[in-house]
This record gives C-alpha cells, sequence and structure tokens, in this order.
C-alpha cells in the first residue's frame, strides 16, 4: 500500500477524533443542566443583566448556530474567549500545558525505566519469587488511590523529613540556573505519585508479551542458530514484546493528561486536569470546549508518536 | 531469509524518518516549557521578608468591581483601598475616608484622605471615587458593589477631598454600604475600557496601578501571585508595609495548605480553617492560630409558596426540630454562637436583642404542633408531608449539620429530602425558588436595615422565605429611612420580633472563624469575616517576621 | 453440547488449537495457585461483608462525642471528625461502593459485549463499531466524568450512568477480537447454514465462546469503576447522603482532617485496595489457568535460565 495513503487514512483518523471530542464535550455542555450566567455573575442579578451575559458568549442563539460559529472559530485557529477570566482560552491553557507535559513526561519516563527491567526481570525468571513479587507490586501499583498515596508521600518527605516541597510547581524568589533545580524538586513527589500509579500495567504487560515472545518460534530458531540466551532475550525477544508495551504507553499518555487531575489536587500543580476541574466548577464553557479539543490532540499525538516507535520497533512492519 | 537478518533490517531512509519526527516533537514539546523568570536583584535580610498565603481558590478576575471569588478579593483587597472598614461590633471604621454622612436625606457625603497616592505617583482624590461610582452605576459589572447602588443617582466632586452623593429616595445606610463594600479604582486606568463591566484589568499595558500597601507585580496562572510593596502606605505605622512581597499560593486541597504551613513553606492560611482542625493546629508547636469575629450568619428558610409551609403550626414545629446545641458543639466544635434565632446577632452591640431567644429543641412539642395543625402520622410514627431541603455540597459545614437536621426532624416526625447540590446548581434552584428548606449562610449581614430589605421584603433578591408581611414591611422601609440611629435600633428589634415569632428566618448561629499562620510572623490586626480576617490590607501591611 | 463448545475456550488471538480444556481443568489449576485462590477468598469476603453489614456493626451515627480519636479500644478504625465510628462507616461504606462497582460493570458489560457479538457477526457493522470504540476510547474519561456529575448533580445513578458509559468501549474492544476469532469458525458457518436465526447462532455459540473473556472483563471493569466512584467522590461529586469509601476520603478531606488522622485515609483506601488487588490477580489467575500457551511457555523457562 502506498505511504500517501496509510499516511492520509491516519489524518483522516484524527480529524475524525478531534471532531468527535470537541462536539462531545459542545452537547454535554449545553445540553447538561447549568446556566453559565449565574456562575458569572452574582445570583441577584437582573434578566436584563443575565441576557446580556448570555448574549456576549453567543449563548443565547440557537444550538445550531452557536456549534457553527464555534468550528469555524476553531478552523481559524481561535479558541474563543475565557468566561471568568476574559482573556483568550490560549492563553489559559498555554500556562497550564507545559507543566502537564512535564509531569506526564517525567512519570512516563519514570514509568518505561523502571517497567522494563522489571518486566525483563519477572519473564526471565517466570514462576520464581521474584516474579510473584514483580506481578503483586505490579498489581498493587493499580489498584491504589492516588490521593491517599500522594498526602501520605508529601507528610513522609515533606513534613517529616522535609526533603521535598510540598506543593506547587516552583518557589517564587528562584532564578536563572536554580530554577530549573527547584523545578525538578517540586516535580519529584507527583511524578512518583503518578508513576506508581501507572507502572503496575507497564511492567505487566512487558512481562506477559516477553513471556508469550519468548515462547515464540523465531526464539526457539535464534537460538537453534547458535545465538546465546541472554542474546536472544534482550536483543529480538524484548524488541518484539515492547510492541504492545508502547501501544499501552501511547493509551497510558491520552490517559494522564487529563486523568491526572487527582495527583495536581493534592500537590497543586496547575496543570491541565485541575484547570478542567475548575472550569467545570465555573461552568466556563469556552476553556472546557478548549481543554477537551487539547485532550484529544493529545491522544492523537501520542497515536502518530507511537505508531512511529512501532514502526521502528517491528521488523515486520515495511514502509517502503 | 533467516530470522535475525530479518529482524535486523530497517531501511536507512525509514529510520532517519522516524528519528526526524521524534526530534521535530521533541523540539515542539521544549518550546511549550516554561521558561526561567529572570534574575532578579533580591538582597537578603528580615527587612525583605516573603509573606506567603495559602489559598484555596485560583485568582480568576482582577477587576475588584466585578470579581467575585474570595482570592481575587484578597487580592484587588490590598491594591484598591474601601472608603469605609469594620470594626467587631460590626460598626463601620474610617478607612480612605475620614468622616461621611448626609447633609439631607437625599444627598451623602465622604471626606477622604489625602495622602493615599496610586503606584505610578498620581495622587489618589475625590475623582476617582466619583468616577467609580458613577461609572459602576453606568456600566452595571455584576458584583456586590453594583447591588449596593439602587438609591444612588449619581456622585459629584466638590473639592479634592469631598465627594457628594445624590440618593434617589431617603437611605440611611447606603453611605456606609457603599464605604464598606465598594473599591475605588483609579480613573485614569479603568477609563481606557469602554465598559469596566467587562475590563479584566489583567496589567497587560503596564502592570497594575493600586494605592494598596501591595501591587501586584508578578502572576504564574494557577500557581502563584506575587505583589510587591509600596514605597509608604498611609494606613501603617511608620508608612512603610512590613514584608517585602506577599505571595498567594494556590492549594486547592486543604490538607496541602496544612502540611505547608507545618513544613513552613507558606506562612498564612488565608481561608477559615475547618473547625475540626483549631484545636489540633492551635497545639502545633511553629503554629498560630487567630481568631476572627464572624460577622454573618448560617439559616434555613422555609419556602412559604409551599401550602404545608405557609402553615405558621408547621414552621414552628420545624424550628423545634432542630437541635440547634448539637450542631454548634459537635459541627462547629463551640465556635459558633447562638443568635436566639434572630437576624440581630449579639455581635452588632447596637442592635442585638437579648429579649428574642432560641427556639427550643424540643421534638415531642414538634410532634403536637404538627397534629395541632392536623397531620396525623402515619404507622411509622411520620407524617405525611416531605420537605425538600437544598444546600451546597461546597460549603462543608453547611454539608455537616444538614444531615443532623434530617435526622432530628425524622425524631418529631418531620421528613426531610435532602439534596446536596453543587454550587452552581444551587445558585441556580435559589433563584428560582425550587425547594421547600433552603439551607445556607451570608458571610457579612453588618447592616440590618439593608439586609432586612433584601431578605424580607417581598421581591428581595434574598427573600428565600418568600414572605410578604405587610407589618414587617413598613419597620423594614421606616428604619432604611430614618436617620435616628436609636429608633432606627428599635424598628429593627421591632422587625426581628416579628421574623422571630412567625419564624420567617431560622437563625442558627454565627459562626467565629479560625485563621492559622506561622507563630515566626506576627503584628496581624484580625477583622471581621474571612473576607477580611488577618489579610487585610492593614493587617499585611504591620506584620512582621521575627527571627 | 460440550464437544461443541470446549474447542473454543481454548482459542486466543491467532494460536494453533490445542487440546481441549474443560471447565474442571481451568478450576484445578486456578485451585492450585495462591495468587488466584487468596484473592477470591477476599473477593468473597468483601462481598460477605456488603450483604451482611447489618449484622457486622450498627449503621453510622449522624454523629458522636468522640470527635477525631485515633483507633482504640473503643473504635478499632477510630472516629471521624464528626464523632462517627469509622469501622462502621467502612462497614457500610462497602455496600455503596460494591454496588457502584457492579451495576456499573455490569451495565458496561452488557453494551459492550452486546455492541461487540452484533459487530462481529454482521460484518457491515464491523467498521462503525471499531471507529465509534476508538473514538470514544480517545475522550479524556476522567474530565468528562467530572464534567457530567458535575452539571447533572452527584447521585448513585449519575455516578453508576457515568462510568458505565465510559466502560464499555474497553470491553467492546476485547470482547471483540475474541468474537471475531469465534464467526470466523468453520463450525459457525455450518450452523449459519442450518438456521437462518442469526440469535440462535449468537446466544448458543458466540456468546458463550466469549464468555471466558467477559468474565475477565466484568473482574477488571468492577475495580476500575471503584477507583473512578471513589475519585469522583474525593473531588465532592459522589452522592452526600450515602456511605461510601469515597464518601469518608472525601469528608476527610474537606475537613482537613487527612493531614493529621491517618485511620481516615488508611482504613478506606485499604478497602478500595483490597478490592481492586483481589480482583486483578483473580482475573490474571483466571486467565493464566485457562491459557495453553502459558503452559508452554513454561516448558521454556528451563532452556533459557538455565543458560544463565
Amino acid at each position: 500500500m502506498p505511504v500517501a495513503w496509510l499516511v492520509g487514512r491516519k489524518l483522516v483518523r484524527a480529524l475524525l477524533t478531534l471532531w468527535f471530542a470537541v462536539t462531545v464535550t459542545f452537547l454535554l455542555l449545553r445540553l447538561l443542566p447549568g446556566d453559565p450566567a449565574l456562575a458569572l455573575a452574582s445570583p441577584n442579578m437582573t434578566a436584563e443583566t443575565r441576557a446580556s451575559i448570555l448574549a456576549s458568549y453567543g449563548l443565547d442563539k440557537p444550538l445550531v448556530v452557536q456549534y457553527g460559529l464555534y468550528l469555524g472559530q476553531l478552523v481559524q485557529g481561535n479558541l474563543g474567549t475565557s468566561f471568568t477570566q476574559s482573556i483568550p482560552v490560549t492563553q489559559v491553557l498555554g500556562a497550564r500545558l507545559p507543566w502537564t507535559l512535564l509531569l506526564t513526561g517525567a512519570s512516563l519516563v519514570l514509568t518505561v525505566v523502571l517497567g522494563i527491567p522489571l518486566g525483563v526481570l519477572a519473564a526471565s525468571r517466570r514462576g520464581g519469587v521474584l516474579d510473584r513479587l514483580v506481578q503483586v507490586v505490579g498489581v498493587t501499583g493499580q489498584s491504589v488511590f492516588v490521593p491517599s498515596v500522594a498526602v501520605l508521600l508529601l507528610f513522609a518527605f515533606g513534613v517529616r523529613l522535609g526533603w521535598l516541597p510540598i506543593g506547587g510547581a516552583y518557589d517564587t524568589g528562584v532564578y536563572g540556573v536554580a530554577w530549573y533545580g527547584d523545578v525538578a524538586r517540586h516535580l519529584v513527589l507527583p511524578a512518583l505519585s503518578l508513576t506508581l500509579v501507572q507502572l503496575g500495567a507497564y511492567v505487566l504487560t512487558v512481562r506477559s508479551t516477553l513471556i508469550d515472545a519468548l515462547g515464540q518460534d523465531y526464539t526457539t530458531l535464534a537460538q537453534a542458530n547458535g545465538l546465546s540466551p541472554r542474546r536472544v532475550l534482550w536483543k529480538h525477544a524484548l524488541r518484539n514484546a515492547l510492541l504492545p508495551a508502547t501501544t499501552l504507553i501511547g493509551l497510558q499518555l491520552g490517559f494522564l493528561v487529563g486523568g491526572a487531575v487527582l495527583t495536581e489536587t493534592v500537590f497543586a500543580y496547575p496543570g491541565v486536569g485541575r484547570g478542567i476541574y475548575e472550569a467545570v466548577t465555573q461552568l466556563d464553557y469556552a476553556v472546557l470546549q478548549g481543554a477537551f479539543l487539547l485532550l484529544a490532540a493529545t491522544v492523537v499525538v501520542a497515536n502518530m508518536v507511537t505508531d512511529v516507535v512501532y514502526g521502528l520497533l517491528d521488523p515486520r512492519v515495511s514502509t517502503r | 531469509m533467516s530470522p535475525t537478518t530479518r529482524l535486523a533490517g530497517l531501511s536507512r531512509r525509514t529510520r532517519l524518518l522516524a528519528l526526524a519526527a521524534t526530534g521535530a516533537l521533541l523540539a515542539a514539546t521544549a518550546a511549550c516549557a516554561p521558561q526561567a523568570p529572570p534574575a532578579s536583584d533580591a538582597s537578603g535580610g528580615t527587612d525583605d521578608a516573603t509573606l506567603t498565603i495559602a489559598t484555596t481558590t485560583d485568582v480568576v478576575n482582577y477587576n475588584p468591581l466585578v470579581g467575585n471569588s474570595r482570592s481575587d478579593y484578597w487580592v484587588t483587597n490590598l491594591m484598591y483601598p474601601h472608603l469605609l472598614g469594620i470594626d467587631d461590633q460590626g460598626k463601620k471604621t474610617p478607612s480612605l475616608a475620614k468622616a461621611w454622612g448626609y447633609t439631607t436625606p437625599t444627598k451623602a457625603y465622604y471626606d477622604i484622605r489625602d495622602d493615599f497616592t496610586w503606584s505610578d505617583g498620581q495622587k489618589l482624590t475625590a475623582d476617582d471615587v466619583a468616577w467609580t461610582l458613577n461609572t459602576v452605576k453606568k456600566d452595571k459589572p455584576s458584583g456586590t458593589f453594583y447591588g449596593q447602588l439602587s438609591n444612588f443617582t449619581s456622585a459629584k466632586v466638590v473639592s479634592p477631598t469631598r465627594v457628594e452623593l445624590d440618593l434617589s429616595k431617603p437611605d440611611s445606610s447606603i453611605v456606609e454600604e457603599i464605604g464598606f463594600w465598594g473599591n475605588i479604582v483609579p480613573e485614569h486606568v479603568f477609563s481606557r475600557a469602554s465598559s469596566v463591566a467587562t475590563f479584566p484589568n489583567d496589567g497587560k499595558d503596564g502592570g497594575w496601578i493600586g494605592a494598596g500597601p501591595y501591587t501586584l507585580t508578578k502572576v504564574q496562572v494557577g500557581q502563584s501571585y506575587t505583589l510587591d510593596r509600596v514605597a509608604s502606605y498611609p494606613l501603617v505605622e511608620g508608612g512603610k508595609p512590613g514584608a517585602a512581597h506577599v505571595v498567594f499560593r494556590v492549594f486547592p486541597d486543604v490538607n496541602t495548605e496544612i502540611l505547608a504551613l507545618q513544613s513552613g513553606e507558606v506562612d498564612v492560611i488565608a481561608n477559615a480553617l475547618p473547625p475540626a482542625q483549631v484545636d489540633t493546629l492551635a497545639k502545633t508547636s511553629g503554629v498560630t492560630v487567630a481568631k476572627a469575629a464572624g460577622l454573618g450568619y448560617a439559616h434555613l428558610t422555609y419556602n412559604m409558596k409551599n401550602p404545608d409551609l405557609a402553615r405558621l403550626e408547621v414552621r414552628q414545629a420545624l424550628s423545634q426540630a432542630v437541635d440547634y446545641g448539637t450542631i454548634r458543639n459537635v459541627v462547629l466544635r463551640d465556635q459558633a454562637v447562638s443568635t436566639g434565632s434572630s437576624p440581630l446577632m449579639p455581635v452588632l452591640t447596637d442592635y442585638y436583642d437579648p429579649k428574642i431567644s432560641e427556639y427550643a429543641f424540643d421534638p415531642s412539642a414538634a410532634r403536637s404542633l404538627m397534629e395541632k395543625a392536623g397531620y396525623t402520622a402515619d404507622s411509622s410514627g411520620m407524617f405525611p408531608p416531605t420537605f425538600r431541603m437544598i444546600y451546597s455540597l461546597q460549603d462543608s459545614v453547611t454539608a455537616q449539620w444538614a444531615t443532623l437536621v434530617k435526622d432530628s426532624s425524622a425524631k418529631a416526625g418531620i421528613k426531610i429530602e435532602l439534596q446536596g447540590l453543587e454550587r452552581n446548581t444551587y445558585l441556580a434552584k435559589t433563584a428560582k425558588g425550587d425547594f421547600d428548606i433552603y439551607a445556607g449562610n451570608f458571610a457579612i449581614m453588618d447592616d440590618p436595615a439593608t439586609n432586612m430589605t433584601l431578605t424580607y421584603l417581598p421581591g428581595g433578591v434574598i427573600n428565600y422565605s418568600y414572605v410578604d408581611d405587610e407589618q414587617l414591611n413598613t419597620l423594614i422601609q421606616k428604619a432604611t429611612v430614618t436617620q435616628d440611629q436609636a429608633e432606627k435600633v428599635a424598628l429593627m428589634q421591632q422587625a426581628a420580633t416579628i421574623v422571630h415569632e412567625n419564624v420567617y428566618d431560622n437563625v442558627m448561629y454565627t459562626q467565629n472563624l479560625a485563621f492559622a499562620h506561622s507563630s515566626r510572623w506576627t503584628g496581624f490586626v484580625s477583622q471581621p469575616s474571612e473576607l477580611l480576617s488577618i489579610v487585610n490590607p492593614e493587617s499585611l501591611a504591620s506584620a512582621r517576621k521575627t527571627g | 453440547m460440550s464437544a461443541v463448545t470446549t474447542p473454543v475456550a481454548a482459542l486466543d488471538a491467532a494460536v494453533p488449537q490445542a487440546p481441549a480444556r474443560p471447565a474442571s481443568a481451568t478450576w484445578r489449576r486456578f485451585r492450585r495457585e495462591p495468587l488466584g485462590i487468596v484473592p477470591l477468598a477476599l473477593l468473597v469476603g468483601l462481598a460477605l461483608v456488603a450483604l451482611l453489614a447489618p449484622l457486622l456493626s450498627a449503621a453510622p451515627a449522624s454523629y458522636g462525642p468522640d470527635v477525631l480519636v485515633a483507633p482504640g479500644s473503643g473504635h478499632w478504625f477510630g472516629t471521624d471528625s464528626l464523632g462517627r465510628d469509622v469501622l462502621a462507616e467502612v462497614v457500610w461504606g462497602s455496600r455503596q461502593s460494591l454496588l457502584v462497582a457492579v451495576a456499573a460493570s455490569a451495565i458496561a458489560i452488557a453494551v459492550g459485549t452486546a455492541v461487540a457479538v452484533v459487530g462481529a457477526y454482521v460484518k457491515r457493522l464491523d467498521t462503525l463499531v471499531n471507529v465509534v470504540v476508538d473514538l470514544v476510547l480517545a475522550l479524556p474519561v476522567l474530565p468528562l466524568m467530572i464534567l457530567v456529575a458535575a452539571l447533572v448533580g452527584p447521585s448513585t445513578t449519575t455516578i453508576i450512568a457515568v462510568v458505565a458509559a465510559f466502560s464499555w468501549p474497553e470491553v467492546t474492544r476485547i470482547v471483540r477480537s475474541q468474537a471475531l476469532t469465534v464467526v470466523g469458525l468453520p463450525y459457525v458457518d455450518a450452523a449459519r447454514l442450518m438456521t437462518s436465526s442469526p440469535w440462535w447462532i449468537i446466544t448458543r455459540h458466540v456468546l458463550p465462546a466469549v464468555t471466558p473473556v467477559v468474565v475477565v472483563s466484568v473482574v477488571v471493569t468492577a475495580s476500575r469503576a471503584v477507583l473512578s466512584a471513589a475519585g469522583l467522590a474525593f473531588l465532592g461529586l459522589g452522592d452526600p447522603n450515602t456511605w461510601s469509601w469515597g464518601r469518608i476520603l472525601y469528608e476527610a478531606q474537606q475537613s482537613g482532617a487527612m493531614s493529621s488522622a491517618w485511620w481516615l485515609t488508611l482504613f478506606p483506601s485499604l478497602a478500595i485496595f483490597l478490592l481492586v488487588l483481589s480482583a486483578t490477580l483473580v482475573s490474571t489467575a483466571y486467565n493464566d489457568a485457562r491459557n495453553p500457551r502459558a503452559r508452554r511457555s513454561r516448558t521454556r523457562r528451563s532452556t533459557i535460565g538455565a543458560g544463565r
């Protein structure tokens, strides 16, 4: 199949995903109960004030018209203006996105760096004590309730030991190079919390797919060709086993960007997840629509990156 | 082809393409990365200390005429002065205004100080005051300020330190209410906007201009708001505010705030402490708990549009089915005071009427009242009507005692269905009158005449019992116009008695608030209510770090 | 009928035919795995606690005299900020938490399986099903749950509906691959010749074949539902009038007690943890027990490990 056609199909898929996310958000906001005018003005406002507020955000027009206008704006790259802050939505989200990317990125890197060795360890000693231990640790991580872990970490490392700061992305009053160090210090606990939750699934996936790969024909063949068992393990089986793990990372990225809201709440980390929660409490439709579009875009990008990495790893995928 | 060669083979071009794509992605991510703030020449020493204040809500609006979240108020309060302050008895005190009053029943005035300057050097004069009042009246920004201006027509500058107000009808409370609730904004900044109702005041052209002890300089959205001190502030002893910088940091979770205070990362927690934490924190070393008088009250109102609740016996029964003492003891940890079930709270020493006493908690009496009203209990001992009670889930204290009210009413055979709502839904239902019983609280109810106009007059915006009592109406209307303070008090006390006897409003308690701060900081000046507490301008300007 | 259904039970993801594995063999294998039996017992235990709650503890009172007391002889799990007994809250809270988990996953499973099976059987609908599932899976789950729960208002029905609505696509995805395999088998084609009713084929052949996958899915979906519900409750979007594990955590958070009263966080978190952990371990063990490939891989271990 020609590459152009494949790429084209992926693009259509991506656009469809974005459109779907935007439309679902748009409809949910306007069809479910909730009056943004009340959220903006004091409850004692006159009917006239309320009408003018709704009009200024175009909320008085029929649904179809609003939708058309919104899509038109989107295509031009205009995400609208925040209801509560009267600044462009891009500015609101732009302030939060870097922190989300940082937190998500750190957590994913940690997950991969810790997950692969642990998965390999478990798979190569399948059925043994270490394997069981890794399995239990993996499943444990998936089963904890994030805020509980977060508060525990804060108490232990922040208050009792005093090694790490409590909340926020960085301290004011720190400048220049030291600032980067400060950001890193503030990143440790939130990233750790997130990693603990993500790690489990990743380790287990690596483990199980590696087990499968080790049982495949090509592994037997490689051994028959005289390759040492260790070489077989690391070079060949792992490479193939990482394929589903890569897909998993892609999925986790999509989840993390919006799903880190609990972590961001407890650690006061100013990411997009918490931003969405605040926008919901303020019924800021514009920010919510923009945020969900952003999340969908992240998922799309994550899928694309996953496909690329998949292509790199999978020798059977031909792209000529 | 042997598996090994198959495994190793990938076209060079493909690899390069993939690498390039990944590289581009990383570069794009790096471009979005946060930038380190530029280095500043900050020197050391306790004179240059930074006071860090934790808050649970983010600052969303920098326009004091519009802003409605607590954090908005705390930050803008530090920049835009009020004409009047308030003391622990609810009496108004001079702030920007030195003197105030009425020349005729429909003409009021403020004499303001001449030593306030805006942070860009321009003097704060009567022009700013008059302009603020007139523009708010004209542009109608949605906030409490505009709500105070219903009887105000226009303001006139008489001299650089005197403003005169024209009223559309006599109103003996308005000059104090406007003075207390309204922020004065700089004409030369705010007039740049076509309407102050939509002016974001986000400091884009040239930063923020304020006349308070601190001016906003740096904003990290969702994280921190830094204010730098001005050289001289008239309302602090010595003129120079203590801390060089004040930083508001956003912590969405109160538990994280408490941990941060304990570790020394923040110095003050701006939001009121949950009652159960006051004792624990008071005993924590390094933490001091400051008290602030409550100026508002929590209450239940019975929607008289409901035919059952329109009957006095039913309302009386309901009022005797609430265990007030236990609520104050268990939920509020004895940090609340009974108001005698009257809207005239003890803290308002001028108005308080000790003759009005709290409804007794007496389930059997409540039961007899219901029977007297003609209701018969079913086999399980419950009377037929079910009353739907709404409350805001955001208000954790009310949410806690709502269940207690339901349980104690059940003892009297009265069925209450609880409907805890998310804040916006709560506001919507309240506005529409979509409830049988309303549970809520007011943070500041400092002027009975103004307050009763809104709570008990028909059509009043917070008249949640939908009461329309002719005798009551007359008393309230007379009180709003009379300039004789003694007469005003007497009228208000008569009105409160009527409200109490008819259970038009079930005022539960006034909550006194507690705020935690680091013991290393002293000099806070506590003022009533959560809006002021220890984070009001005079307090922050006087705070000093000791060791 | 067993001769027809049992070969199917052994099939997952394009593996050459393995010898017949009756359900009893699966159970025997499962029974021997401690990481399967112990969690199963825990799960049963938790279910019993929920069912027998009235026998185990008095219902949580609306308040109590001793506020924020640490665990001790009077209160095994301590008391909360209104003096209520935490043990009672946890025991009675298990009812709501399990109810939400079971109800949400039941709906999700029913809808997901139905969609998957229909899509697998009716070729024309398959692409559509695939696209819809991908689109819904691309939606950010937790933010949307927050949005809907906040707008509609917190209540048990809302939580169940919201959790179910976002759990069904994953079920569809898992079931679909299995269903596709089954539908492609020769005996299904033979069945198509015998009868013109697709309904008969679906219920008699396809559904039993996908049942093992669905069983695994039930357990996983239910445990995720508990976490989602707890997360929403923690943010203030749970049912405020019924006791649930999430509500205990929410009240602890609201009253600022999480930082000092460790027992308020520990016990409900432990309950959630045990439920999710057991559920996941049981499903993994079940999967291992019925998977022939796992058996084959185990014999490989000796060749690879020996070389070290």
